[in-house]
């Protein structure tokens, strides 16, 4: 066996550790700690010259195991591990001790935080010891991507990838493209048409050769890992009967989109039972024909538009559908064009125009002098029908906060804003695509600032509105980056698979099949014939859950060995 | 119970000058700027509101126009150009068209060319009366003596007569005010006490206009004091000095000193505010109504004619100085009989008045508002 020869590294992180932690102590300790050849101090051991001092010491001192007593291993693992591999030295011979995180930024007791950041510092050296030298591998990917939903995310990004030239398999189960979009008249704040918006993207994706459209169909069952999925798309050919088709995919873009708020499920709007209560999207076909009236065909005089039905409250949705305050002045410029002498009140919570032209666009929508009325949240406006002696169907009462009254408010027509919400099956696409969903039901991205479109499966991204609500922008930008980081991996040209990962060994695997169950990424498969089972590689994200379940010991996580933790712990313990 | 909004009503008071208050979205910037606006009064973003719902009967019943002075500090502040200095001018307008009893001061600010034609037709009437008159007394080439064409005595009298109908209409008007600001409220509990200690307030702002030197702009403070004490330096010696002022030919500087100093006063006021409002430098001056260039118009008129009278008699042309004097009356009635109960002038009432008011009610809504605060913060730990 090698001699170990190891390097301490203590980071005194400007004051971050130095001011809690006294690390010359640390250091003293760690020098006299049975292999350890050399430990330093350093100011900003991430600098440029504390890593040089670093690759130095590795070099001078014949260095085979390094330990870095510093941040987080999520800030600088990878930094270290950099250094390492720079050096010679094989990067998955680096531990990190952390002593910033987990130990000055959280005590104020000097003394304590100093013994427990000697303790850690031990830890890693008793753990590096038995590290191994790990490499991580590559595998081939397949080029064609499978894309969910043919609304305009979808639409947005198979165009962005066929146009790049690799083949994309476009699944809409509708027999028509377009989605909730082709159900809109004008958009906000430009009041472009929807209809020539679709259009474009519509013909362009139907003449590209490289786009498969599939109309009629859903994804039934998603195996595999990325760069090499099996896709199996269902399509109805008429007559009951339906066509199965496997398709080998690299990626997965999921764009299945929103359904709206179902407005009868509020009981104070009337929604149903008043008749010129209606929706939003009832309203956008009203706007599509070319003809706002009553169900009597009347010319409303009076229209009042709610805002926030079914959003931003406690009963139903918590959340802010986004696009509907844009909608509703969408429809306040759309009404006052088409019916120059009708009043339109809209009656909002809050008026959220956070978006590129849309503060303009509210004030457009005052200056055509609608009457914006406030409510509260919590509160809610009521819909009753009109007396006889009223010039109106209906009125709207409601408490109005920027005047503190008690008003009603005259209406012919009530337009309910309804939010959006995840669509009921949006738990199966979920589940076929090994991805989360939050609570509201919106799929959950990989970080929710950082990395907006990946999810937790490599391979499979979310964009539009099946991730949360959002606008066409957002959703349209959504589908470029998406299509973006999938023609990066395919530039690339290989899957890198982790070095970190589960490994079965096949002579103590009884094919209990416990594994299979427990893995949270579907990483662990059977293999019928030899009744033991295997790791995915590409699939582990080397949560050791499989190693903990394993009744046999047959499970063993690369870095993450019995023996690596038990000497961490020990190391931990030796002072005590 | 709810109050039913009115959203054509935001389109009627465009008719007095209010083009931009629909632009409004109550951030509150103008009321933070406001010197003025403190508890209870909310200026002028309270006004606002009740303009944009169309609360036609809390609008008519609020003070708060009247206690501002279009500093305009409001309207520069405003992010989106709503105007809000110039929507409380327009309030003004409209408030004096709802004091009126007549309509007839709707009717003006509504149209001016119907102002117009009342002042030219009462011009007409008063020059033909005016001539008819002295005619039947002396002889238009006499001023002084006993053949006098307008004799002071004479002209006093018709002074008198025409002040006590002014009063009487304007009285009417002012009491419509209080009615709709204090007297028809029945939340508002005032006592006569109440109303007792407050009185010093009127003479005190009706002769200083204490509070319009408060805004951080002095000039149209300056401009308007000037004004105003020219103004009343002049009406006090028409009242009660008339016979002094008009006999002569020789200068009686006891009197006429007066005379003078207000006379050079009133012309540069007025020529200051025309200029400002060509130029348009200040906020205040920024936004004209047809009523307003009408009345620095008949002021400029009236107070020109007076000089140009005064002149003649002095010089000894005589004949000339009765004609100045039948165009001097010709522009001097109608615009009191116009401006002051229903047009601008009456300002030189409401605005002491609303001062007034406003002291006399103060710590009752104070006390009503901090029950209502109290109450929604019960209902809504109740809650």
């Amino acid at each position: 066996m090698e001699e170990k020869r190891i390097g301490v590294f203590v980071c005194n992180c400007g004051t971050n550790i130095a001011k809690v932690v006294d690390c010359e102590k640390v250091r003293k300790d760690a020098e006299a700690q049975p292999g350890v050849v050399v430990a330093r101090t350093y100011k900003y051991m991430c600098s440029t010259p504390g890593q040089e001092m670093i690759a130095n010491d590795i070099k001078e001192h014949r260095l085979n195991r390094v330990v870095v007593s510093a941040c987080s291993p999520r800030m600088h693992e990878k930094t270290f591990r950099n250094t390492c591999r720079n050096a010679g030295l094989n990067p998955y011979l680096l531990e990190i001790a952390n002593i910033r995180e987990q130990c000055s930024w959280v005590h104020d007791d000097t003394q304590a935080a100093t013994e427990k950041a000697t303790a850690l510092t031990r830890a890693a050296i008793r753990r590096v010891e038995h590290h191994q030298p790990l490499e991580s591998r590559t595998a081939d990917m397949c080029r064609d991507t499978l894309v969910l939903g043919g609304g305009i995310a979808g639409l947005t990004a198979a165009l962005e990838l066929a146009e790049a030239g690799y083949p994309v398999y476009l699944v809409e189960r509708a027999d028509h493209l377009g989605g909730n979009l082709a159900r809109v008249d004008l958009t906000a704040p430009y009041l472009y048409s929807a209809r020539d918006l679709l259009l474009e993207r519509i013909s362009r994706v139907r003449n590209n050769p490289n786009v498969q459209l599939m109309l009629r169909s859903e994804l039934k069952e998603l195996s595999g890992f990325v760069g090499n999925f099996q896709a199996v798309v269902e399509t109805k050919t008429g007559n009951g009967s339906s066509q199965i088709r496997r398709l080998p995919v690299g990626n997965v873009i999921v764009a299945t989109g929103y359904k709206e708020f179902d407005a009868g499920r509020i009981a104070y709007y009337g929604y149903g039972r008043l008749p010129n209560v209606i929706t939003s999207f009832e309203f956008e076909r009203m706007l599509r024909a070319g003809r706002i009236e009553t169900k009597d065909g009347r010319t409303p005089r009076y229209v009042g538009i709610i805002h926030c039905v079914g959003s931003r409250s406690a009963e139903y949705h918590g959340y802010c559908s986004r696009v509907c305050c844009m909608t509703a002045l969408k429809y306040v410029q759309e009404i006052k064009s088409a019916i120059p002498g009708c009043h339109v009140f809209d009656i909002y919570i809050d008026m959220h125009a956070f978006g590129k032209g849309h503060e303009d666009f509210y004030k457009k929508g005052s200056e055509v002098k609608t009457m914006f009325l406030m409510y509260k949240k919590g509160d809610h406006p009521i819909i009753r029908a009109a007396g006889k002696r009223d010039d109106c169907d209906m009125l709207i009462e409601v408490d109005e906060q920027l005047s503190g009254e008690r008003i009603e408010i005259p209406a012919d027509l009530v337009i309910l804003m309804v939010g959006m919400e995840a669509r009921p099956d949006a738990g199966e696409v979920a589940r076929l695509v090994n991805i989360s969903q939050d609570k509201d039901g919106w799929f959950i991205e990989s970080h929710p600032k950082l990395d907006p479109v990946a999810t937790t499966t490599d391979g499979v991204y979310i964009v539009g509105t099946c991730a949360a609500p959002k606008d066409i922008p957002d959703s349209v930008a959504q589908a470029r980056a998406a299509a973006a980081r999938i023609l990066a991996r395919i530039a690339k040209g290989k899957i890198e698979i982790d070095a970190i990962f589960a490994e079965v060994d096949e002579d103590r695997c009884a094919g209990c099949r416990l594994c299979n169950t427990v893995c949270p990424f579907s990483a662990v498969e059977f293999d019928e014939s030899k009744r033991r089972s295997h790791v995915v590689a590409a699939l582990c994200k080397a949560c050791g859950t499989c190693v903990a379940a394993c009744p046999s010991s047959a499970i063993k996580g690369r870095h993450f060995t019995d023996q690596q933790i038990c000497n961490q712990i020990e190391g931990l313990l030796a002072g005590i | 119970m709810s109050i039913r909004v009115n959203p054509g009503f935001i389109s009627e008071l465009e008719k007095y000058g209010a083009a931009d208050v629909q632009k409004c979205y109550h951030c509150g910037n103008c009321s933070a700027a406001c010197p003025f606006s403190k508890e209870p009064f909310i200026i002028p973003r309270k006004s606002m509101r009740y303009l944009q719902m169309g609360m036609e009967k809390r609008l008519q019943g609020t003070l708060e126009p009247w206690l501002c002075y279009y500093c305009g500090e409001c309207s520069e502040q405003c992010p989106r150009g709503a105007e809000p200095g110039e929507t409380m001018m327009s309030l003004r307008r409209w408030l004096t068209s709802r004091y009126d009893f007549t309509g007839l001061s709707k009717l003006f600010y509504h149209s001016w060319k119907a102002e117009v034609l009342a002042l030219v037709l009462l011009a007409l009437a008063t020059g033909i009366g005016f001539f008819l008159w002295g005619s039947s007394m002396g002889d238009i080439n006499h001023y002084d003596g006993p053949q006098a064409f307008l004799p002071s005595s004479a002209v006093h009298i018709f002074d008198w007569s025409m002040a006590g109908v002014l009063v009487l209409l304007l009285g009417i008007n002012a009491l419509r005010m209080w009615w709709f600001s204090l007297g028809s409220r029945e939340d508002l509990k005032l006592s006569f006490f109440d109303y007792l200690k407050a009185v010093y307030l009127l003479p005190l702002h009706f002769f200083t206009q204490l509070r319009y030197s408060q805004c951080e702009s002095k000039r149209p403070w300056l401009v308007h004091l000037v004004l105003m004490l020219s103004y009343v330096t002049l009406f006090v010696l028409i009242m009660f000095f008339l016979h002094e002022m008009q006999s002569g030919p020789q200068v009686d500087w006891r009197v006429h000193i007066f005379g003078y100093l207000a006379a050079a006063g009133l012309v540069l006021a007025v020529i200051l505010a025309i200029r400002g409002r060509l130029k348009k430098d200040l906020q205040q001056y920024r936004h004209s109504h047809a009523s307003d260039w009408l009345f620095l118009g008949l002021l400029l008129y009236v107070a020109l004619t007076g000089v140009v009278q005064h002149v003649f008699h002095r010089t000894g042309y005589e004949f000339s100085a009765n004609i100045s004097y039948i165009l001097h009356m010709m522009g001097v009635v109608p615009m009191l009989l116009l401006e002051v109960p229903f047009g601008k002038w009456s300002h030189l009432a409401y605005r002491p008045l609303a001062i007034y008011f406003a002291g006399v009610a103060e710590s009752a809504l104070l006390k009503q508002n901090q029950q209502q605060i109290t109450e929604q913060a019960g209902a809504a730990r109740a809650a």
